[in-house]
């Protein structure tokens, strides 16, 4: 196996155009999927290192203002950045362990595509777009056009993930996220859930739900927001979301949970996740 | 390949390829077999070792990227005559090792957290110490050990502050 350090993206994504390689990023997927024979790639090509792919900043893309993250920034550092939304900085502290999180990569949780991938519920509720790199030259997908299913996406066989964009305006709504697994560290997520909003007048608009899990890949719940948009915060409640939510899950019974369990929880989770934000919109605590 | 890092304060150079893993690296080749390797999936922590002051798994961490870091194992904290790290003395002082083998993890991951913030409540040294298994299992005494050691190390500081 071939150990390659590109010395740019450009030069990584020629790499992986000319060879059977494989891109490393952080490392904390792919190494348990060769010490398990999952993978056995012809080449490593290690990005990690890459400043140009590290690092939260605010930028101007085609679509307007952004806060533009590179793949390579780890998950502690995304959980502890104030630049960004609060439930993608949550979702970045439910993953893993400590250890976990000061190697692998948001870039890595967002192509490994798994559908408990904790950042990934948060990413779709900031309406996040994803800059691909080929040798070709770059294109943009939007987060709700990546996921095709478990563990696979529309990245193509020669491309890589270089930026993740969030949009300057989802960056200025109300956001949480809640996850629940079996303990509180290094648990995968039976089932999590993000939501993002904006409350004027005491009605809400921009709302945006997603959750992970609970289908073969993070999804998000557009009956419900569709039933939320322009309501009085006063009239949800439990109830009043129960239905709307469970027409848009399909989840199964598997090793962690049970397709029952996990319908109730959602319920549960993306109430809790709501409540969150719109104690925080309402002015309790920080501004997002 | 020749790969160049520091470890445990001094200059390394070795012959490696550079798709080993760190684990066995330490092991095999340089034979600190202080860290230990128990899941080798990420899971357990026992393979804990400090990244430029960071703790990570050494089972998931491949040797070209330490090129140029500085790392450090568990034979890397004790004083230069032998003496145990205040750490390690507080873990022995309050019963916070039973078999032994979550240990030295679990003295990275406390060392990493008293570096960061000297004066964690018990639910940041829970948080820090998220990532170690313990099977034995002493996570109370664990947690107690590394407030021991947090009290410990700020008194010196104070002592040698004036």
């Amino acid at each position: 196996m071939r150990y390659l350090k590109p010395s740019s993206v450009e030069e990584a994504a020629d790499l992986l155009e000319s060879s059977q390689g494989m891109i490393l990023a952080g490392g904390t997927d792919l190494c348990v999927y060769m010490a398990e024979g999952v993978v056995d790639p012809e080449a490593l090509i290690d990005i990690g290192d890459l400043d140009a792919m590290r690092g939260i900043q605010a930028a101007k893309s085609d679509h307007g203002d952004v806060i533009r993250i590179g793949a390579c920034t780890t998950i502690a550092e995304i959980a502890t950045s104030e630049a960004l939304p609060t439930c993608l900085r949550q979702g970045a502290q439910a993953v893993g362990s400590p250890q976990i999180r000061n190697l692998g990569t948001i870039g890595g949780n967002v192509c490994n595509a798994s559908p408990c991938g904790d950042t990934l519920a948060p990413l779709l509720t900031l309406d996040a777009r994803f800059v691909l790199r080929s040798s070709g030259g770059t294109r943009t997908v939007e987060s709700g056009d990546f996921f095709t299913g478990p563990k696979q996406t529309v990245l193509g066989p020669g491309e890589i993930l270089e930026f993740i964009e969030i949009p300057a305006a989802s960056c200025a709504r109300a956001s949480a996220f809640r996850m629940i697994g079996n303990r509180k560290g290094q648990a995968i997520s039976q089932v999590n859930a993000a939501v993002s909003l904006t409350i004027a007048d005491g009605r809400m608009s921009d709302i945006r739900v997603a959750v992970g899990s609970v289908a073969p890949i993070p999804l998000r719940l557009t009956k419900l927001e569709g039933v939320l948009d322009g309501q009085p915060i006063d009239d949800v409640s439990l109830a009043a979301i129960r239905e709307p939510v469970l027409e848009g899950i399909r989840p199964i019974d598997d090793v962690r949970s049970t397709a029952t369990y996990r319908q109730e929880v959602t319920v549960s989770l993306v109430f809790d996740a709501w409540a969150e934000c719109v104690g925080r919109a309402s002015g309790e605590g920080e501004c997002r | 390949m020749m790969i160049r890092f520091h470890c445990n304060g001094k200059p390394v150079q070795v012959d490696v390829e550079p798709n080993a893993r760190v684990i066995d690296l330490l092991r095999e080749d340089l034979g600190l077999t202080g860290t230990k390797e128990g899941c080798g999936r990420g899971e357990c922590g026992a393979c804990t070792i400090l990244l430029d002051g960071k703790p990570v798994n050494a089972c998931l961490l491949l040797v070209g990227k330490i090129v140029d870091r500085e790392i450090v194992t568990i034979e890397g904290i004790a004083g230069e005559d032998g003496s145990l790290h205040p750490i390690q003395e507080a873990f022995l002082d309050t019963g916070a090792v039973q078999c032994g083998f979550c240990t030295p993890g679990m003295v990275l991951s406390a060392k990493a957290l008293l570096d960061e913030n000297g004066t964690p409540a018990v639910e940041a040294v829970e948080e820090a110490l998220s990532g170690n298994l313990c099977r034995c299992t002493g996570y109370g005494k664990i947690v107690e050990g590394v407030l021991e050691a947090s009290r410990r190390l700020t008194e010196g500081q104070d002592r040698g502050g004036g």
